[in-house]
């Protein structure tokens, strides 16, 4: 790992940790949602942006976990903690078995293909309302027994930290590089001996797993869960963040997914407009400025170093 | 449970999934056209759809009445037509004049923004209403099966513009360039043809093909601002069954999908009606990856 991510990382961590001491309960909520939101984003890039497999079933997968723990508890009436750890395991398998019914589709195909199954879960959910509740919505036991926001802010914010961790050692390792190799030009990458199917099922299971995971805690957070979960406006909002945030880089989805769910939240006084507005911001970032808010920073950074050190820059350009 | 469906039931099950399957047969078709030529997915492509089957229910409702139906569906479709040039001139012209490096994430990013600015304000200007446009078509009875005179209508118009569609494209020039620009976007450029100004066009005859499909449909489903996403997951699913950039599998693609919802449906249970397209594609898929008539792509 290198000094400045760790730095970086332990910086990020400390000031979400102390946050919460000026926020209120609403406050509180909106960012434990966004931490959701990033855990989602965060997985959905390691397979779109760095593997470049353009899957579109991750609201899917959200959705199988938050029904698997919640089915799980209702029906066999299991603990929550296992629950949650059948839940991350029900997505992982689905993951893996989607990742090899699409493993040989490329770019469209795919992205049909995975978004086909979403919707597939989409209506199963709502169809299936003798076991699932359907549009009724199915309740789930919340994870600490309580409904204090500040310790399910902690929960989300542990979980969004584990998850980065993973995606970090996995993007910053060989695999990472074997993941960067596969989506630049997966033909060249199989014939310097990557393993690339391989490597796009263990992407495909790795992301639902985390997808599914974050799906379970969520369900045990709002403790009513419906068929929207695997609603293709999810999808969108999850593409939107890791776009607005950077594809294919690290800290870009997390970014975008917190900045988004702000923004959501900041339009949701205007009532019924606010997918409106939130659509208009969206068409014009993407006409006016594409690049990213990493992309963003990075310029931003760049220009503070080259005033801070004038000579720096000049050097640099001899 | 296979006993349990009358032959005439099955009958009229399976002709009921053919003349869905033309309707559907519409919505790929855009879909395919548009890839064709300018190479990118439309996601909002069930917007447009919607967009149709409100414009149809509004000129019908408001200025001509149920019986001149047929008369208003060209209005519909040019009015999207007019629309979908506009969206194409302001939003997806910039892919390919604007430095837009990866085009594929931009198109995808911006047409699922339209998707949902689209959807958002059909519901923020109509609210939670549904309307039907009604329809004064009495019932068609063939043999021993009754069908509603609305669905029968929509099928059969709906052959004609298909018809209409391939003597666009096959009997008239700017089909030719548009057909010239599916197989080689530069070459049609050297030809002399505006490229550019092609997109649009091709850009407008898809989405309006969607408007067609949704205002046909708007008597027998109702016309509300998410009407689309079931039309979108239908034109999607026949893309993959059929091969994308494919006429003939778009066609195809529909009626089978249509037939297998329908049979789906009698056998089995009707509650997973949108369930069995993804099932047909999946064993598809399995057998061949590309759709039925898709071109295997060269990989160099």
């Amino acid at each position: 790992m290198r000094r400045q991510h760790l730095a970086l990382a332990v910086v990020a961590l400390a000031g979400a940790a102390a946050i919460p001491w000026g926020m209120d309960d609403y406050a509180l909520g909106v960012v434990t949602i966004g931490f959701y939101y990033a855990v989602l984003a965060a997985s959905w890039n390691l397979l779109a942006g760095y593997t470049g497999q353009f899957s579109l079933a991750q609201q899917g997968f959200a959705a199988l976990g938050a029904y698997a723990t919640g089915l799980s508890i209702r029906d066999l009436g299991v603990p929550i903690w296992l629950g949650i750890l059948l839940a991350a395991a029900v997505s992982c398998g689905m993951g893996l078995a989607l990742g090899l019914l699409t493993l040989r589709l490329r770019a469209i195909y795919l992205a049909i293909t995975t978004w086909g199954f979403a919707e597939t879960v989409h209506i199963t959910l709502t169809a299936g309302y003798q076991v699932t509740r359907g549009e009724l919505g199915l309740s789930v036991p919340t994870l600490l027994g309580n409904l204090d926001p500040l310790s399910y802010y902690y929960v989300f914010l542990g979980l969004l930290a584990v998850s980065l961790a993973v995606l970090y050692l996995v993007c910053h390792s060989r695999i990472g590089q074997f993941l960067r190799a596969i989506r630049d030009d997966e033909l060249r990458a199989a014939s310097l001996g990557i393993d690339t199917t391989r490597w796009k099922l263990f992407v495909f299971a790795l992301s639902s797993l985390l997808t599914g995971l974050a799906g379970a805690c969520y369900a045990h957070y709002v403790a009513v869960i419906g068929p929207d979960m695997a609603d293709f406006s999810e999808l969108a909002k999850i593409v939107v963040m890791v776009v607005i945030g950077g594809m294919g880089t690290f800290a870009g989805p997390v970014l975008g997914a917190l900045l988004v769910q702000l923004l959501t939240s900041y339009l949701g006084q205007f009532g019924a407009w606010d997918n409106v507005l939130f659509a208009l911001v969206v068409i014009v970032l993407m006409r006016t400025y594409r690049e990213g808010l990493v992309a963003l920073g990075r310029r931003l950074w760049r220009r503070l170093m080259a005033w801070m050190h004038p000579r720096v820059e000049v050097a640099a350009r001899g | 449970m296979w006993l349990a469906v009358s032959p005439g039931l099955l009958a009229q099950f399976t002709l009921a999934g053919l003349m869905m399957g033309v309707l559907y047969a519409l919505m790929a078709l855009g879909i395919t056209f548009i890839y064709g030529v300018m190479k990118t997915i439309n996601w909002a492509m069930g917007e447009f759809y919607m967009i149709g089957s409100f414009v149809q229910y509004l000129i019908v409702s408001h200025l001509l009445g149920p019986d001149l139906w047929w008369l208003a569906l060209p209005a519909t479709a040019a009015s999207v037509f007019v629309l979908g040039m506009l969206v194409q001139r302001l939003l997806l012209r910039p892919m390919f004049v604007g430095g837009v490096e990866r085009r594929d994430e931009y198109a995808t990013v911006i047409t699922i923004a339209l998707l949902l600015l689209l959807r958002s304000l059909a519901a923020v200007i109509n609210g939670p209403y549904q309307h039907t446009p009604g329809s004064h078509l009495p019932d068609v009875t063939l043999g021993p099966l009754s069908v509603p005179g609305a669905e029968v209508a929509a099928a059969v118009v709906g052959v004609l513009v298909l018809g209409l569609f391939f003597l666009l494209l096959h009997r008239t020039w700017p089909g030719l360039a548009l057909r010239a620009a599916a197989q080689n976007r530069i070459g049609v450029q050297t030809a002399g043809v505006d490229l550019l100004r092609l997109d649009m066009v091709a850009f407008g005859i898809g989405v309006s093909l969607a408007a067609v499909a949704g205002g046909l449909l708007a008597p027998v489903y109702l016309v509300y601002p998410t009407n689309g996403a079931v039309a979108t997951t239908k034109g999607f699913e026949i893309i993959v069954i059929g091969g994308l950039g494919s006429i003939w599998g778009a066609l195809v693609g529909g009626l089978l999908l249509g037939l297998a919802e329908a049979l789906g449906s009698a056998l089995i249970a009707p509650a997973y009606q949108n369930a069995y397209g993804f099932l047909l594609l999946i064993l598809l898929l399995l057998i061949r990856p590309i759709g039925l008539f898709g071109e295997r792509a060269r990989v160099v």
